[in-house]
C-alpha cells in the first residue's frame, strides 16, 4: 500500500474510530442500564420463580456490544467509580502493552503506567470531567495516543469513567517521514539550483576561456544530477499509481548484472570499493521488463556505494534454481541498525539522514526497488548487521529453461 | 482505621508509588528528548514536573508512617511499607536527575551543539526501561523480574565509559568545547545513577517479595581509570 493511501485509511480509521466513540458512551450506558436493571429484577426474585434474567434481546444485546467493543480499531477501558478496571478490548491491549485479563480487577495506574491517563480517569470518576487530547505513552515503545475520557452516570449517582483512545503513531511516523523528505529533496534541489546560478553569473560577468569551460561542464553536471532526482521522483510516482508499462522479455540476469556492475565500475574505482559480479555461467533467465530489472540493480549498487567506506567491497551475485532466481547485492558497508531495518524499503525512509545529505541519498532508491521487484512477481528483503554489511537480496521466479 | 481501611491505605499509597514512577519515567524521558532538541520550553515543563513529584512523594511518607504508627503491621505488609518508603526515596533522586538534565539542557541551548547526541539516548532508553521494569515488579509483586533488571547495569555502565571517553577525547582536541563536554558528561553521569537507582528499586521489591534483603549488584563505575586514561590524552609524554 502506498503511502498516500496508507494515510487516507488513517484518516478514515480516526474519523471513523471517533464516530464509533461518540456513540460508544452512548452504547455502554444503555447496556450498563439493562445490567443493572437484571440485578434488580434478580435481587427483588422471589426463590421459587424460575430466574427471568432478561429478555433474550437483553443478551443478544450485550453479546453484540461485548463483540462490538472487541472488534474495535479504537482502544476501549471502562474504569468501575472504585477506581478498578472493568473491561479493555483488544485495541487497548495492543496499544497500552497491557494483557487485558491481567488488568482487570485492578487499578488502572498497576496495568497502564500513565500519570496524565490515570489523573484524567479520575477527574472523570471525580467530577464527570471530560477531556479529549493526545498523549505520549511510553511502554516497550513510544506510542502517540489521541485519547478521550468520557464519564458516564449511572443511576446510584456515581459515575464510571471511559477511556477512548486512537493510536497516531504511524500517521505521526508518516507525517514526519513527509517533512523530512521534502526538506531533503528540497535540498538536493537547491544545492545544484544554487551552483548553477552562481557559475552562470560568473559566465554572464565574462570569464577566460578556461574557466568558461570548466564552468560549463560543472553545470552540465549539476543538471546531470536535478535530472536524476527529478526522474526518482516521477519512477516513484508512476510506479505507486500503478500505471506501469512492463515489457516482459525473457532477460538473463546474469548478463544484466554484468553490465550493471561495469557501468559503476568507475565510479566504484574512484570511490576506493573493490566492486564484482558473481554469476553462474549458463545464465539465470526470469519474465521481465529489462530496463526496470536494470534500475533495481543499479539502484541496489548505487545504495551499496553509497554506505559502504572506502577500503570496502560490494558484490553482486546471481543463483538460480529451477524455479526461482536471486539476485543478492551485498556490501561491507556501515550497516544498518535492527530497528531500522524494516523500514529501509519505505518511501522517504532515510537512516541518517546527516549522511544521505553528503551522499547524495533521495530515500527513493530503495523504494523503487522494491515497487519494481513486486510488479515481477518477485520478493525483496534485506539483512544487515551495524558495522558489518548488508545484504539485500531479490528473488524472481524463473522461467523454465527448455 | 479499621483493617479493611489499612488495606485500603495501603493500595492507595502502592499506586501513588507507581503514579510517582510514571511521572518520573516521563521526566527522564522529556529530559533527554529536550537535550537532544535544545528545547527550553520542554526543559522548564520538566522542572514544574517535579512540583508534582515532591507532592507524592509528601503524600507516600506521610501515609506510610501513618500505616505503620496506627496499626503495627507485620510480615508481608510491614515490608511493603518499609520498601515504598525506600523506593520513593529512589524516586525523588531519579526526578531530580531528571530535573538536573533539564537544566544542563538550558545552559547548553545557548551555544551551538558539540556532536549529535548518540550514546546518551541509548544510555536513557536503557535507564528507562530498567526503572519501568523495577516498576512493573514493584507492582506485580515480581521478584523474577527484579533479580534480572540489574543485569542490565553493565550495558548502562558500558555506554557510560564509551560517552566518557569521547567526550574526554573531544575536549582534548578542542578547549571551547569543554564546557558543552563536561555538561554532557554530567548527563551520562546522571543517566548512569539513574540505572543505579533502578537497581535500588529492585532491591526493595526482592525484600519485600521474598523477606530476605539482598545486594544485588552495585555498579561500579571505574572513574578513576577514565580520568587516568584522560590525563594520558592530556599528557602525552
Amino acid at each position: 500500500m502506498s503511502s498516500a493511501t496508507e494515510a487516507v485509511d488513517y484518516v478514515v480509521l480516526t474519523i471513523g474510530a471517533f464516530l464509533a466513540a461518540a456513540g460508544l458512551a452512548a452504547l455502554v450506558a444503555a447496556w450498563r442500564r439493562t445490567a443493572g436493571e437484571r440485578v434488580r429484577v434478580d435481587s427483588q426474585a422471589p426463590l421459587e420463580i424460575p430466574i427471568p434474567v432478561g429478555t433474550p434481546n437483553d443478551e443478544s444485546s450485550s453479546r453484540r456490544m461485548d463483540a462490538l467493543l472487541e472488534a474495535l480499531p479504537a482502544g476501549v477501558i471502562i474504569v468501575a467509580p472504585d477506581g478498578r478496571v472493568t473491561a479493555v478490548n483488544a485495541s487497548a491491549a495492543a496499544m497500552f502493552g497491557i494483557a487485558a485479563e491481567r488488568a482487570i480487577g485492578r487499578a488502572l495506574i498497576e496495568s497502564v503506567r500513565s500519570y496524565e491517563l490515570d489523573r484524567r480517569v479520575a477527574a472523570a470518576l471525580a467530577d464527570g470531567v471530560e477531556e479529549s487530547s493526545e498523549l505520549t505513552f511510553i511502554a516497550a515503545t513510544e506510542r502517540r495516543l489521541h485519547v478521550s475520557t468520557r464519564a458516564i452516570s449511572r443511576g446510584d449517582g456515581k459515575r464510571e469513567a471511559l477511556v477512548i483512545a486512537v493510536d497516531r503513531t504511524r500517521m505521526v511516523e508518516l507525517e514526519t517521514m513527509r517533512r523530512d523528505f521534502v526538506s531533503n529533496v528540497s535540498h538536493e534541489l537547491r544545492s545544484p539550483l544554487t551552483a548553477i546560478k552562481i557559475m552562470t553569473e560568473t559566465l554572464q560577468d565574462g570569464a577566460d576561456p578556461t574557466a568558461a569551460k570548466e564552468f560549463l561542464e560543472n553545470i552540465a553536471r549539476e543538471t546531470d544530477r536535478m535530472i536524476a532526482l527529478v526522474e526518482d521522483l516521477l519512477d516513484l510516482a508512476r510506479l505507486e499509481s500503478g500505471r506501469l508499462d512492463l515489457r516482459f522479455d525473457s532477460v538473463d540476469l546474469s548478463a544484466l548484472i554484468r553490465d550493471a556492475v561495469s557501468s559503476q565500475s568507475t565510479r566504484a574505482s574512484k570511490l576506493g570499493i573493490r566492486l564484482e559480479a558473481v554469476t553462474p555461467s549458463n545464465g539465470a533467465a526470469i519474465a521481465g521488463d529489462r530496463d526496470m530489472l536494470t534500475q533495481v540493480v543499479v539502484n541496489l549498487l548505487d545504495n551499496a556505494l553509497r554506505n559502504t567506506p572506502s577500503g570496502g567491497a560490494v558484490t553482486a551475485r546471481v543463483s538460480s534454481t529451477d524455479s526461482a532466481v536471486a539476485v543478492d547485492v551485498e556490501d561491507t558497508g556501515i550497516g544498518i541498525a535492527s530497528d531500522a531495518l524494516p523500514h529501509v524499503f519505505e518511501r522517504f525512509y532515510v537512516v541518517d539522514r546527516s549522511r544521505a545529505k553528503s551522499t547524495g541519498g533521495t530515500g527513493l532508491g530503495l523504494a523503487i526497488v522494491k515497487h519494481i521487484v513486486e510488479a515481477h512477481g518477485g520478493s525483496v528483503e534485506a539483512q544487515s548487521e551495524l558495522g558489518r554489511g548488508s545484504l539485500f537480496r531479490c528473488r524472481f521466479g524463473a522461467v523454465a529453461r527448455r | 482505621m479499621g483493617r479493611e481501611n489499612f488495606h485500603r491505605i495501603l493500595n492507595e499509597t502502592q499506586q501513588d508509588v507507581l503514579r510517582m514512577g510514571s511521572l518520573v519515567e516521563e521526566a527522564i524521558n522529556r529530559a533527554v528528548d529536550a537535550l537532544g532538541r535544545s528545547d527550553v520550553a520542554l526543559a522548564d515543563d520538566i522542572l514544574r514536573f517535579d512540583d508534582i513529584i515532591d507532592d507524592l512523594n509528601v503524600r507516600i511518607e506521610t501515609n506510610c508512617l501513618n500505616l505503620l504508627a496506627l496499626q503495627q503491621p507485620m510480615a508481608s505488609d510491614l515490608r511493603t511499607i518499609a520498601a515504598m518508603l525506600d523506593i520513593v526515596i529512589d524516586l525523588e533522586r531519579i526526578g531530580d536527575h531528571a530535573c538536573d538534565i533539564a537544566q544542563i539542557t538550558k545552559s547548553l541551548a545557548e551555544e551551538p551543539p558539540l556532536k549529535p547526541l548518540i550514546d546518551i539516548p541509548r544510555m536513557a532508553a536503557k535507564a528507562r526501561e530498567m526503572l519501568r521494569e523495577s516498576l512493573d515488579a514493584f507492582a506485580n509483586h515480581d521478584a523474577a523480574i527484579a533479580h534480572l533488571v540489574p543485569q542490565k547495569d553493565d550495558e548502562v555502565d558500558r555506554l557510560y565509559r564509551a560517552v566518557f571517553k569521547e567526550l574526554i577525547e573531544f575536549m582534548a582536541r578542542d578547549p571551547k568545547a569543554i564546557s558543552r563536554g563536561s555538561n554532557l558528561i554530567l548527563v551520562a553521569l546522571y543517566l548512569e545513577r539513574i540505572a543505579d537507582h533502578a537497581t535500588n528499586i529492585c532491591e526493595r521489591v526482592v525484600y519485600m517479595v521474598e523477606g530476605v534483603p539482598k545486594k544485588l549488584k552495585r555498579s561500579v563505575v571505574e572513574i578513576n581509570r577514565a580520568v587516568a586514561h584522560s590525563d594520558t590524552l592530556l599528557n602525552p609524554s
